[in-house]
C-alpha cells in the first residue's frame, strides 16, 4: 500500500460517496460529478472513470438503478443518467464523450415530465464502445459487441457484432480487422440504402435482400457506386448470385483484399 | 493616430503575453523539450510518463476547458513548431503521436493512439479484456483539425489537409484535401 494508492483510494471514496456500493480499487482521473437523487448507483470492482479534461457525470434519479459491473472503464466527458435502469456489464470499455441515458427527459410534445417513456438500457459484458457514441433509451447491446466511434445507437445490437453509423447498423463481427471505420464495410450500409432505395441503412447480416429492390438496374447501379466510392469492381456474374446483405459485404471485402494483395505484391 | 492606437492595443495585450510566456515555463516544465516562444493560456494538464517534445511558437489555449497531454511509459508525443491547440482537446500517446508544424487543432478534439484514452494513470492502462494495441498517429505539417474531431488510432493525416468539424478520422487522409464526416472522406480537393 503506497502513499499514492492510499491517496487515490481516498479520492475515489470522496467523489463516489453518492454510490450505494463501490467495489475494490476504483480509480478516478480528475473529478467527476456522481449524484444520486434517491436512486441507487452500484459500481463493481476496479472501476475506472476519466474526468479530464472534461468532467464525466453519473446520475441516478428517484428509484432508479445504475449498475456498473466489474472491470468497467469509462472515458472523460461521459454522461450516464438512469431514471429507471441502466446496466453496464462486466469488462466493458467505454470511450470519451459517450452519452448513455434511459430517458429523453421530456416527451416529443406537451408532456415535460422526466418519467415520460423511460426504457431501460442494457449494455452487455465485454463490450467496446468508442468515442462520442450516443446510446438512446431502450437500447440493448449484446455481450462482446463493438460500437465504432461517433455512432448513434437507437436499436438493439446483438452479441458479438460490430455496429457503426449515425443510425448504427451491423457491419461485421466485433474485433475483426474489417470492422473498423476505415474498412469498406463501414461505408456499405449507406451505399446500399442510397442505391437500392431503402428507407434506412440495412444491417449487413444474413437477412435476404428484398426481391423488389434487388432488380437488374438497381444491382448495376450498386456496382457502379461501389466502384466509384470504394474503388473495387465486383464481378457481375457473382453479383447475380448474391441473396443477402452479408454476401454483399463479403464480396466487397474479398475484392478489397484482392486489391490490397495486388498493391502489396510484386 | 492609427499608429498610436496600434501601440495602445499592443500595450493592452502585454499582460496576457507575459502571463502566457511565464505560464508555459511553469505548466510545460515536465515536458522533455520545449522550443522558444511557446505559450500557454491558462493551465493545461500535462502528464508525461514517456517523452514529450514541443517545438517553438506552440500555443496551447486552456481557457474554458484545459488541454490534456498524456504520454504513457512507452509513449512519445512530438509537436512541431507553430502548432495551436484549442481548449478541451486531448492528445494521448501510448506509442507515438506526431503533430507536424503549423497544425491547428480545434476545441474538444481527441487525438489518441489507443481506443480508450484518458483513463490510464500511474497504475497504467486498465487490465483485463483484450490487450490494448496502440497504433501510431501522424498529422502532417499545416493540417487543420476543426472542432470536435476524433482522430482514431492508426490514422494518418497528410500535410495541409483540412478536417471538418465533428469528423471521425480513420485510416489515411491525403495531403491538401478537405475531408469530413463519420468516417472522414475527401469532400473536395483543397
Amino acid at each position: 500500500m503506497t502513499l499514492r494508492s492510499t491517496w487515490n483510494a481516498a479520492r475515489a471514496r470522496r467523489w463516489l460517496r453518492a454510490c450505494a456500493s463501490v467495489g475494490a480499487e476504483p480509480y478516478l482521473v480528475g473529478k467527476p460529478t456522481v449524484d444520486s437523487y434517491r436512486g441507487q448507483l452500484r459500481i463493481g470492482d476496479r472501476f475506472r472513470l476519466g474526468s479530464r479534461p472534461v468532467a464525466s457525470h453519473l446520475v441516478a434519479g428517484p428509484g432508479a438503478i445504475l449498475h456498473i459491473g466489474n472491470d468497467v472503464s469509462i472515458g472523460y466527458g461521459a454522461a450516464v443518467a438512469a431514471i429507471q435502469h441502466v446496466h453496464i456489464g462486466d469488462g466493458t470499455r467505454i470511450g470519451p464523450f459517450v452519452i448513455i441515458m434511459d430517458t429523453n427527459f421530456h416527451g416529443a410534445s406537451g408532456d415535460q415530465s422526466i418519467q415520460h417513456d423511460c426504457r431501460p438500457v442494457r449494455i452487455g459484458d465485454g463490450c467496446r464502445i468508442g468515442s462520442r457514441v450516443t446510446i438512446a433509451r431502450g437500447v440493448t447491446i449484446g455481450d462482446g459487441a463493438e460500437i465504432l466511434a461517433g455512432s448513434v445507437v437507437s436499436s438493439a445490437i446483438p452479441p458479438g457484432v460490430c455496429a457503426a453509423g449515425g443510425r448504427a447498423r451491423i457491419i461485421g463481427r466485433a474485433g475483426d480487422l474489417n470492422s473498423r471505420w476505415d474498412s469498406a464495410a463501414a461505408a456499405l450500409p449507406d451505399i446500399l440504402m442510397a442505391s437500392l432505395g431503402l428507407a434506412s441503412p440495412p444491417d449487413l447480416d444474413g437477412r435476404p435482400i428484398p426481391g423488389h429492390v434487388w432488380t437488374e438496374t438497381r444491382m448495376q447501379d450498386l456496382l457502379s457506386v461501389i466502384e466509384n466510392r470504394l474503388g473495387v469492381t465486383l464481378d457481375i456474374v457473382a453479383a447475380h448470385k448474391i441473396q443477402t446483405f452479408a454476401e454483399v459485404a463479403a464480396a466487397v471485402q474479398h475484392a478489397v483484399g484482392e486489391r490490397r494483395g495486388q498493391a502489396g505484391g510484386p | 493616430m492609427e499608429e498610436v492606437s496600434r501601440w495602445w492595443e499592443r500595450l493592452k495585450a502585454a499582460p496576457v503575453w507575459i502571463r502566457s510566456r511565464l505560464g508555459a515555463r511553469i505548466w510545460l516544465r515536465t515536458c522533455d523539450e520545449v522550443g522558444t516562444n511557446t505559450r500557454t493560456f491558462w493551465r493545461p494538464n500535462i502528464e508525461n510518463r514517456g517523452r514529450m517534445v514541443l517545438g517553438s511558437r506552440v500555443r496551447i489555449n486552456s481557457n474554458w476547458a484545459p488541454v490534456e497531454l498524456v504520454s504513457g511509459p512507452q509513449g512519445v508525443i512530438e509537436i512541431g513548431d507553430g502548432v495551436f491547440i484549442n481548449y478541451g482537446s486531448m492528445i494521448s500517446a501510448q506509442l507515438h503521436v506526431r503533430i507536424g508544424s503549423n497544425v491547428m487543432v480545434g476545441n474538444y478534439c481527441i487525438v489518441a493512439d489507443t481506443e480508450f484514452p484518458g483513463i490510464g494513470g500511474p497504475q497504467g492502462e486498465p487490465q483485463g479484456g483484450p490487450p490494448i494495441e496502440p497504433r501510431a498517429v501522424e498529422i502532417g505539417d499545416g493540417a487543420w483539425l476543426a472542432a470536435r474531431v476524433t482522430v482514431l488510432p492508426g490514422a494518418r493525416i497528410g500535410a495541409g489537409a483540412m478536417i471538418a468539424a465533428g469528423s471521425v478520422v480513420a485510416g489515411e487522409i491525403p495531403a491538401g484535401k478537405v475531408a469530413g464526416g463519420i468516417p472522414a472522406r475527401v469532400l473536395r480537393a483543397g
